[in-house]
């Protein structure tokens, strides 16, 4: 790993009551000019440790350094990060220019070199010209532009996003989707975002860390996450999985049931059970390498793919064929699905 | 239309109680405060507003008033900010016990209140007693009978109504935004001057209106904790009303008391508009 | 920073709830006179409040008032409420503003042209008059309650009672009455209290015959500052808590006031 920007070590938070942990003992860092993304489904913990790094909420024990320098006793306001907050936050009494020049304005910036700065802020954030607009005279877009400008005119060492995404629309949240990752990319800052959108993470972020119940189950690209998932929670998390049980028979190789042999990537001893998975779509029509045949129980037809459940003994497979205009299988028929090894995914010994 | 029937039907009897105990009231407060008479309504005349223009006393009793309800404002609404403010902000469980009691005094009568003060701030009260029983003084210090104890009492009475107005006023606050401010990096003093203060404003503008007019309105606490000796257009009104049985002056001083408070409601407008724009 | 905030709210409520806490301690001095601290304990004031006819009376007339009051404003609350919330028609606005005027004014300037108004037809001093002015002053407070909840009622449900065949008032009675009888009762609980504990008016409309408690208690002030009056407070004080509590049960209070 290249130079450490931000990390986190052990980081813990029990909030005061509350009997379990919110957040269990997470280490992770960032090089300079990465976007993290912090996965998982609601209530693990993503808001509280993004609110720990802020200053927002104070650690029950762990560190949080910038620069290898520990932040915890800077008070948010001496921090230098920026926030996007899920509702925006914005100063409903200011105008959009005066909402960007507040950070500025807290520093001690010079007027001149405010203006400078905030019609920069603007055009960086496709806002020009709208300076002078009440901040609720702005379209949702708008407003989350607005308070990306703020957070970012203040030159930030972090920029933290929490749920950056969740308040717009389907077609704004894939315009914005790509516009967070330009600017970003453009001004090079460092950023840790919070989603539970499986897709916005895959998309945004150069690493994923995907926590499940206050604990991190991996961190890793995106390739490495939905590719070589770690835990069957993160395997199942994002995208959907065909998990099997097998014993080990040689290097790479398991003896499945309905496979036969079923060869896969991950190193395992002899003799030990496994856990495996397949992904739906990864399956083929035809014996590969990997084969499986079985009897077709249950099939949907949903345009562009086709869904369809085929069984052999004790042992069910969800395949997610292209579909085309020619013969497709039907219910009742017998098939033989077919998968490459590097698509078979040694998640961990079995339970 | 069958449902023309049906609202007249519905309408009725408020309509009725409406004219009966606002509307023909206030007609009537006016007809009289231009008769010739002083107990009925006849003739026209400007005597009243005359003679009440042109005594000095009553100039007097109107600056006592406006006096009286600028101050009692100010203070209940700067002592009842705090807690109107963490009222609103509080997350805890309590905050619902502490709302009831911030609030509950408004439903004991102002009567017994004013008595609660006139034990606390009388001669032989609670501070006169504890302080002459730690002999820390030996005459009693002047805290009632006179309009020291009156404004104590009025901020106290109305502050709850202040409290009240200021945390429904309070709608643009919420802690996103001042977690966003410090996050831009304005300290604690900052966030409250730049964020918390603006935007409860609008809230502390209506307490502070509230609270004038039932201050410059007011006559029971006036009275008994004045002892006599505080003269506000309440206790004039009153005492035209029930001890003189001047009830044409009683009219006149009341429409000047609307006039006052009409001008205060303007002018509360005018910086109300000014604080949204 | 904590420490010294919670200080500071604490010496705030301690100023708030000042009077109620005085008043409590010395409703129980022996003393027959106002005086501090207590010297010693004892019922003594409540026993005599309890003996004097005149407060007792007074208890009465305040109660029966209230009472008639509170389900008057009540039923005319709901009617207004129905009208203005349910249907659309010419005027509605300027009645919806006309229903909330007395907010608006002063009540000392009200009591004066109640007093006009009740003096010629000879209801001064009057059961009739003084019912007349509370009601003057609660009906704003019940419409208001009442509008909100029957607002709160999700007009569906009563179309959907419809549908299953109810007639409009077997759905009013049915569906929209029970389902607005929290508001109801909340309303009426306040017009009571309104009544109940109102002196402003009151002062200037009743005398002897119809004198409620706070007017009795404020003549008597007038004059003695006894803690007999510390003992009758306690007895309101109560009153209005157990109120207090039943409103909060209902609805709120916040939303009440
Ligand atoms: N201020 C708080 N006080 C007590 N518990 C909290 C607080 N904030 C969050 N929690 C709890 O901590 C857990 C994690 O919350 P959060 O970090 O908001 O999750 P996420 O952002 O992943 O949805 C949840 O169970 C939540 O109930
Ligand atoms: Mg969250």
């Amino acid at each position: 790993m290249t130079e450490r920007h931000v990390s986190v070590e052990n980081l813990v938070k029990t909030y005061p009551g509350a009997a379990k942990p919110s957040v269990d003992d997470v280490s992770f860092s960032l090089p300079r000019g990465e976007m993290l993304a912090l996965l998982g489904p609601s209530g693990c913990g993503k808001t509280t440790i993004l609110r720990m790094i802020a200053g927002l909420v104070e650690p029950s024990s762990g560190a949080i350094r910038l620069n290898g320098r520990e932040v915890s006793g800077i008070p948010v306001h001496k921090r230098n990060m920026g926030m996007v907050f899920q509702a925006y936050a914005l100063f409903p009494h200011m105008t959009v220019a005066e909402n960007i020049a507040f950070g500025l304005e807290m520093r001690g910036i010079a007027k001149a070199d405010r203006a400078a700065k905030v019609a920069r802020a603007l055009d960086l954030v496709k806002l020009t010209g709208l300076g002078d607009r009440r901040t609720t005279q702005l379209s949702g877009g708008q407003q989350q532009r607005c308070a990306i400008a703020r957070s970012l005119v203040i030159e930030p060492e972090l920029l933290l996003l929490d749920e950056p995404l969740s308040n717009l629309d389907a077609k704004l949240r894939d315009e914005m989707r790509d516009e967070i990752r330009e600017i970003q990319g453009r001004t090079g800052v460092t950023a840790i975002f919070v989603t539970h959108d499986q897709d916005e993470a895959l998309s945004m972020a150069d690493r994923l860390a995907v926590m499940s119940a206050g604990r991190l189950e991996q961190i890793g690209t995106p390739r490495q996450i939905f590719d070589r998932p770690e835990t069957e929670f993160v395997a199942s998390f994002i995208g959907a999985g065909n998990f099997l049980n097998g014993r080990v028979t040689g290097a790479g190789e398991a003896a499945v049931d309905g496979f036969g042999t079923l060869r896969f990537v991950g190193d395992a001893a002899v003799g030990q059970d496994v856990r495996l998975m397949v992904r739906p779509h990864r399956l083929v029509m035809g014996g590969a390498a990997n084969s499986f045949t079985g009897t077709v129980e249950h099939i949907v037809y949903r345009g562009q793919i086709l869904t369809m459940t085929v069984r052999s003994g004790q042992t069910r497979l969800q395949a997610d064929l292209h579909t085309h205009a020619g013969a497709l299988p039907e219910k009742g028929q017998t098939v033989t699905l077919g998968v490459a090894p590097e698509d078979v995914t040694f998640i961990g010994r079995a339970a | 239309m069958r449902d023309r029937g049906l609202i007249l039907a519905l309408l009725i009897p408020g309509l009725l109680a409406m004219l009966a105990t606002f509307i023909l009231p206030m007609a009537w407060l006016l007809r009289a405060s231009f008769s010739t008479s002083t107990m009925m309504q006849v003739g026209f005349t400007l005597e009243h507003y005359r003679a009440a223009l042109a005594d000095p006393f009553y100039w007097k009793v109107a600056l006592n008033t406006l006096t009286l309800g600028l101050t009692v404002s100010a203070f209940a609404v700067i002592l009842g900010y705090p807690i109107a403010l963490f009222l609103a902000r509080t997350t805890s469980r309590w905050r619902g016990v502490l709302t009831a009691l911030a609030v509950a005094p408004l439903l004991t009568s102002a009567v017994v209140r004013t008595y609660g003060w006139m034990v606390i701030l009388g001669d032989r009260g609670v501070i006169n007693g504890t302080l002459q029983s730690l002999s820390i003084i030996d005459t009693p210090l002047r805290l009632s009978n006179n309009s020291f104890g009156a404004t104590v009492a009025l901020v106290e009475i109305l502050m709850p109504y202040a409290i009240l107005a200021m945390l429904a006023g309070f709608g643009r606050l919420s802690t996103q935004l001042e977690e966003a401010a410090a996050m831009l990096g304005a300290n604690p003093l900052r966030v409250f001057w730049r964020i918390v203060l603006p935007l409860s404003l609008p809230g502390v503008l209506t307490g502070a209106l509230l609270v004038f007019v039932l201050a410059i309105s007011s006559f029971v606490t006036p009275r008994l904790m004045g002892g006599g000796r505080v003269f506000v257009l309440g206790t004039e009104v009153f005492s035209e009303a029930t001890v003189t049985l001047n009830w044409s002056l009683a009219a006149a001083l009341s429409v000047m008391l609307l006039v006052l408070f009409s001008s205060v409601i303007v002018i509360y407008q005018r910086a109300l508009r000014r604080l949204e724009a | 920073m904590k420490a010294i905030r919670n200080i500071c709210l604490t010496l705030l409520y301690l100023f708030l709830l000042a009077p109620i806490i005085v008043v409590f301690i010395v409703s129980f001095d022996t003393r027959q006179y106002l005086a501090f601290p207590p010297e010693s304990w004892s019922f003594g004031s409540y026993t005599k409040v309890f003996a004097n006819e005149a407060f007792i009376a007074a208890f009465g007339r305040s109660v029966v008032i209230g009472l008639v009051v509170g389900l008057v404003a009540v039923a005319i609350g709901m009617l207004l409420s129905m009208a203005l919330v349910r249907y659309k028609f010419r005027g509605r606005d300027t009645i919806g503003f006309l229903v909330l005027a007395p907010f608006l004014v002063p009540s000392i300037v009200l009591a004066v042209g109640l007093m006009l108004v009740l003096s010629p037809m000879g209801l001064l001093d009057s059961y009739a008059g003084i019912m007349l002015a509370h009601l003057g002053i609660t009906v704003p407070y019940t419409v208001r309650t009442i509008t909100m909840s029957l607002m709160a009622v999700d007009r569906r449900i009563e179309e959907a009672a419809m549908v299953h065949g109810a007639s409009p008032f077997t759905v009013f009675r049915r569906i929209t009455l029970p389902l607005v009888s929290p508001g109801l009762i909340a309303g009426g609980v306040i017009a009571f209290l309104i009544s109940f504990d109102e002196a402003t008016i009151s002062l200037f409309i009743v005398s002897i015959r119809t004198s409620t408690l706070p007017t009795e208690i404020y003549r008597y002030l007038e004059y003695s500052t006894d803690p007999q009056i510390a003992a009758l407070s306690v007895v309101l004080i109560l009153i209005s808590v157990a109120v207090v509590v039943l409103v909060e049960r209902l609805i709120g209070l916040r939303k009440a006031i």
